[in-house]
């Protein structure tokens, strides 16, 4: 077991042996990471590796077969979605995480509605605003959300989940079907919420050359299996995480 | 805030109001109270549709006020205002404990607990023998002097609700309402207890809904489990699909058509079901964002011909 490294009140998220099975099959076995405050932690691994099972279980949409889930230095293993999000973890989905009969200024809005319930409506206004000039939506705030171009709704659903303005924001694969100056515009975007709000991010993403660049930290999964943890350059050069991606030299 | 359309609503309003005061004679009163009645019922039943869901328990949340004013009325000798607010304010505590029960599932299973309900409620009713079992409650009047004045009390009644029901849909609150129906796992993720909002969103429907059926037990003094089949909410879904479920005006408006035309199908005897059953299927095929969906596509489309030929 790794003892953790600093104190439980500096780790936003931190699960302990996270474990999920459906029948049979191991989705995520004995999952131990934490989330630092301040760092973009990335997620990956091939399809299948159980990244979007570790998302569900840490924003409370699964519950774990076994394990503990930290939240804030909260034990929130088994709580609700809305419980977890309410102590700062806010996240996107994969497919279509907005509201796509209302325009994109409402769409942030809806994300406002908790966490500035006793705000005025100018506030709340500001804080739309703030929202869509960050994530470069300001020009489209009028145009319903189901009208935007792919790129333009991956940021909606973003806008969304930052409007709470989390303490962990949780992006579940951002990045698809960007095209190449999409994908450096959203990095943009990110090292922005980072730098002038403090937010840390998870980031569960395919485009490995993007998650190399942006974060600071990576984890590998496996087969549901934990394989590496550490640093862009680290894994990288990681045997096992190689052999993962690419097969190993005999297996061809 | 939205632009709130105070003009138009106080202009309908006075106009409806104003039509309730001088209408005369037995039969357009009584016509003018059921489209009345009936734009209440519809706008109540497309209130829940914010959500993405059908309530077929309308029905019975109609029959609950009725049969509230009926009781309060002929049995315990209340006086009216009291006896026209105690079946919606016993419907707020059913339709509590019903949606805290029902409304963690969603679409067709709702629809059909809705149905069962209704019909539940019904058999009831037919089974109680102090409030009339089958042949049901007769003498249910209003104060002898309201007489004159009940057209025009029903339809500010039906206006003051519908505006209510329109403020709310326009504020935060209704925004919310659609957030869950377009995508409720977001609204979770942002911190919103969706059951809340479902719920509570479903109590203001159904107090609606009751305060219909309080009206309509005053209106024809004469009220009947027959009067609370499942047919209610079928005929609500009737007037949202024909008038339009995208605005509250719509529904209202295909309770003005539907139930006009209908009082000209009573004529055909059975065929007045298969009548609202047409009506349901042409609109969703000739107009599926109905009668008012598709008059304001003509007026845009007239607006834009006009702007071109500048």
């Amino acid at each position: 077991m790794n003892a953790p490294m600093t104190a439980p009140g500096d780790v936003l998220l931190r699960t302990d042996g996270l474990t999920r099975r459906f029948g049979g099959l191991v989705a995520v076995s004995n999952l131990s990471m934490e989330v630092r405050p301040g760092e973009i932690l990335g997620l990956i691994g091939p399809n299948g590796a159980g990244k979007s099972t570790t998302f569900n279980l840490i924003s409370g949409f699964m519950r774990p077969s076994s394990g503990r889930l930290e939240v804030m230095g909260r034990d929130c293993t088994g709580l609700s979605p809305v419980k977890i999000s309410r102590l700062g973890l806010a996240r996107t989905f994969q497919h279509g995480s907005y509201m796509k009969s209302m325009n994109v200024r409402d769409n942030i809005l809806v994300g406002t509605m908790h966490t500035m319930a006793r705000a005025s409506a100018a506030e709340r206004a500001r804080r739309v605003e703030e929202t869509a000039d960050i994530l470069g939506l300001t020009p489209h705030l009028d145009t319903i959300a189901s009208a935007l171009p792919h790129g333009l709704q991956r940021l909606v659903s973003i806008a969304i989940a930052f409007a709470t303005r989390p303490r962990l924001l949780c992006l579940d694969e951002p990045l698809t079907g960007l095209n190449q100056t999409e994908v450096a515009a959203a990095l943009d975007v990110f090292r922005k919420i980072r730098q002038e709000f403090g937010a840390t991010i998870l980031l569960v993403e395919h485009n490995m050359k993007a998650v190399m660049n942006i974060c600071d930290r990576i984890v590998v999964l496996h087969h549901g299996q934990q394989l590496a943890t550490g640093t862009p350059q680290e894994i990288r050069r990681n045997e096992a995480v190689i052999s993962a991606y690419l097969g190993t030299r005999h297996e061809h | 805030m939205a632009d709130l359309k105070l003009r138009g609503w106080a202009i309908g309003a006075a106009l409806l109001i104003g039509l309730g005061l001088v209408l005369k004679g037995a039969y357009p009163i009584s016509l003018f109270n059921i489209v009345a009645i009936s734009m209440l019922i519809a706008v109540a039943f497309r209130f829940v549709m914010l959500i993405g869901e059908q309530s077929f328990a309308t029905s019975a949340f109609v029959g609950l006020g009725a049969y509230g004013a009926g009781v309060a009325t002929t049995l315990l000798d209340w006086p009216f205002a009291v006896a026209l607010v105690i079946g919606p304010l016993v419907v707020l505590v059913v339709s509590l404990a019903f949606g805290m029960l029902t409304l963690r599932i969603k679409g067709p299973y709702f629809m059909i607990i809705g149905f069962a309900f209704s019909e539940f409620v019904r058999i009831m009713l037919t089974k109680t023998a102090v409030i009339g079992g089958v042949s049901g409650m007769p003498g249910i009047f209003p104060p002898r002097e309201m007489d004159p004045w009940l057209p025009a009390f029903v339809a500010a009644v039906v206006v003051a609700l519908m505006f209510v029901l329109y403020l709310a849909e326009k504020s935060d609150y209704g925004k919310v309402l659609l957030a869950i129906r377009d995508n409720e796992d977001i609204a979770r993720t942002v911190g919103l207890d969706v059951l809340f909002y479902k719920v509570s969103c479903f109590m203001i429907a159904s107090f609606c809904a009751a305060v219909a059926g309080s009206l309509m037990a005053f209106v024809n003094n004469v009220i009947s489990p027959g009067d609370f089949t499942f047919l209610v909410g079928a005929y609500a879904l009737a007037y949202v699909k024909v008038g339009g479920e995208k605005s509250l005006f719509g529904a209202a408006g295909g309770a003005v058509v539907l139930v006009l035309l209908g009082s000209y199908a009573l004529g055909l005897g059975a065929g007045e079901h298969l009548f609202y059953g047409g009506a349901i299927i042409l609109a969703m095929l000739l107009m599926p964002e109905g009668l008012f969906g598709m008059a304001g596509k003509l007026c845009q489309r007239i607006g834009l011909k006009r702007s071109a030929a500048r």
